[in-house]
């Protein structure tokens, strides 16, 4: 919520601080963002005002008063660092070693008990995935250091 | 009979033989990854978006068409199978078909869903045949200032109707126009919110953005709450089959669902959910046996699947004649256009009016083949749901990042996909639809260009902006969505009315 109020500050002083270009325009291009910005402060405002009258939130699904799980950030992080690998990976190492990398850290997020099947089939599937994309659908996708095979 | 000519030259480019096979393939995909639990067409299209990338574009219409026809249909088969709906428009078929499944009525729920879908789909893309340019001829005199209320109208009803909060919906808007300001800007080249980031002044990229923050987001939620809870697939005996008595009662259902479905497509009302529990409520009241709604009765599954096909075609109409997408399907569906350069609106018939025809005759297709292959296919759909949940989250991760990669061969947009992943997991922690993001996104470079468009041609006079007649109509539309939550109340009661 205070992140909602912060990005409409964002926005605000982005627009701010950019010099405007010489030619003369009807609408300066910082009108838009000035509106969006203001929409977003107000928003979140009362958004806020809001939530301390009692309306929190609830996840799309849930009912108001339905108990909601603490979130379980271990397997939260394990998601998100195999996110990161994949980008840090898919240009260095290709796409078929990145992408098997983070197909095997969600397996294990996800609590997937048999390691080394998870590996097998993640590579196969990915592997597959590649060559499908590459030879039929010509999409390219880097080789990385598993060129020539 | 202009039209009509038209449409038969579309269905001749539509029907060789390679346009075929992407027609078959792309039902079979799109059945695949709708079938997925979790996965709605919105996704499913945006997700087979890059296997498109390189073939033509007439192909890749019909292969669009048909994904879109079989991830709806993937979607009806896992809410009545599992009971867990990938959309809104799903939600009545989960609740009525998932009770007919576990009395052990699954093959007749299957079947009225497939047919009627089928039927809802055949109609209503008739009338989108035959409307459309009529509608695209009009909106030809639709100056900039109307298109600026047009678009208003648009975000308001989407971001008021959908999910349980208003200022929610209004909040998610706001951001997704945030997200449109990034980059260049199209008139002075000044950059905005870039921070000197090279890759950002391009601007933000709107296929990474729908992939992550469905797919990611939903995998980063599950992962942090309900990684442990399992499903409880319903199975399925003998064949996708309705009695003679299911044919009897299912008909009337499926109509009244088309003819409901369809016009509150057209106008934008906030998606499929309206039209789906308004079909269900009016078949609860007509029906002659009331007391097995709630239990699985077979009118409550035909009428909304029928309603939810129609409504999808029915947003067609303001997408091709207007450029106006009302629904996330919709908004995915312009995007893909646009990766072909084809920028729909009033003067698409005009220049691509042979594609546009070969769309709507691949609709057609997309329809009939959806009817042929799924209902002999039902059993492998059924074993898809038994794929174990770390594995099907791995394969829907890692597709989403392909797509994300593929479309530029970018790590900017992978990071902006992760990132916006992260944002989609906010948003589905704190109840914010995610609707109104992909439209803000999407229309909010548009609306500013018609803005200043506007403002040109009046010299900065701002009265123009509420000068003509159709204008300040749809502003007074505006302010009673805003103002008089009539709509949402008669929701909330319907929905309570469905629930009970």
């Amino acid at each position: 919520m205070g992140s909602l109020f912060l990005l409409g500050l964002i926005v605000f002083w982005d627009t701010a601080r950019t010099e405007l270009p010489a030619f003369n325009l009807t609408v300066s291009p910082k009108v838009f963002p000035y509106a969006i910005a203001i929409l977003l402060m107000v928003l979140s405002a009362i958004l806020f005002i809001q939530v301390l009258r009692g309306n929190i939130a609830v996840p799309e699904g849930n009912e108001p008063g339905d108990p909601i799980d603490k979130s379980d950030y271990k397997t939260f992080g394990i998601v998100i660092a195999s996110l990161l690998s994949y980008l840090l990976l898919i240009e260095r190492a290709g796409f078929v070693i990145a992408a098997s990398i983070t197909f095997f850290g969600i397996t294990v997020a996800f609590d997937n008990k048999r390691h080394a099947r998870a590996a097998i089939f993640g590579t196969i599937f990915i592997a597959v995935i590649y060559f499908s994309f590459t030879r039929f659908l010509h999409v390219p996708l880097p080789a990385g250091i598993l060129k020539g095979f | 009979m202009n039209s009509f000519n038209s449409l038969l030259d579309g269905f001749a480019s539509a029907l060789t033989l390679s346009n075929l096979g992407f027609g078959l393939l792309g039902t079979f995909l799109g059945t695949l990854v709708g079938v997925l639990p979790g996965i709605g067409p919105a996704l499913a299209i945006a997700l087979l978006l890059p296997i498109t990338y390189t073939v033509s574009p007439a192909s890749a219409l019909i292969m669009f068409a048909a994904i879109y026809y079989g991830a709806m249909y993937g979607g009806s088969t896992t809410s009545i199978l599992l009971n867990t709906p990938g959309e809104s428009g799903s939600v009545i078929t989960a609740l009525e078909g998932n009770k007919m499944a576990r009395r052990g009525r699954a093959g007749a729920a299957l079947a009225t869903a497939a047919i009627g879908s089928f039927v809802a789909g055949t109609i209503a893309t008739g009338i989108l045949a035959f409307t459309a340019p009529s509608i695209a001829d009009l909106a030809i005199k639709v100056g900039a200032a109307d298109y600026v209320a047009l678009m208003l109208v648009a975000f308001t009803t989407v971001s008021s109707l959908l999910g349980a909060s208003q200022i929610r919906g209004f909040i998610a808007l706001a951001v997704g126009l945030v997200l449109g300001l990034v980059g260049a800007d199209l008139q002075s080249g000044l950059s905005r919110l870039t921070f000197g980031n090279q890759a950002a002044v391009e601007g933000i990229e709107t296929v990474p953005v729908i992939v992550s923050i469905f797919a990611l987001g939903e995998a980063l939620y599950i992962a942090s709450r309900f990684k442990d809870l399992g499903w409880n697939v319903i199975p399925m005996k003998g064949k996708a089959l309705m009695s003679r008595d299911d044919w009897k009662r299912s008909w009337k259902p499926w109509i009244r669902g088309t003819f409901l479905g369809f016009p509150l497509g057209v106008i934008p009302a906030g998606g499929s959910e309206v039209p789906t529990f308004l079909s269900y409520s009016i078949e609860k009241k007509l029906s002659k046996h009331p007391e097995e709604f709630g239990h699985g009765a077979i009118e409550g599954v035909a009428g909304p699947e029928a309603a939810n096909n129609a409504n999808a075609a029915g947003a067609l109409v303001p997408l091709l004649a207007l450029g106006l997408p009302t629904s996330a399907t919709a908004a995915v569906i312009l995007v893909a256009f646009q990766t072909y350069q084809i920028q729909p609106g009033p003067t698409l018939f005009l220049t691509n009016g042979a594609l546009i025809w070969t769309l709507i005759a691949s609709l057609f297709i997309g329809n009939a083949l959806l009817l042929v292959l799924n209902l002999p296919l039902v059993r492998l759909w059924v074993q898809l749901l038994k794929v174990p949940r770390p594995y099907l989250f791995a394969g829907i991760v890692t597709f989403a990042l392909l797509g994300a990669y593929a479309l530029n061969a970018s790590t900017f947009d992978v990071q902006v996909a992760i990132a916006i992943g992260i944002v989609g997991f906010l948003f589905r922690r704190f109840g914010m639809p995610i609707t109104p993001l992909i439209l803000g996104l999407i229309l909010g470079p548009n609306l500013e260009l018609q803005f200043r468009r506007a403002l040109q041609i009046s010299s900065g006079d701002y009265g123009t902006l509420w000068a003509s007649p159709l204008s300040q109509v749809l502003y007074t539309v505006l302010f009673i969505a805003l103002f008089t939550p009539v709509i949402t109340r008669v929701m909330k009661k319907v929905r309570k009315d469905a629930h009970a």
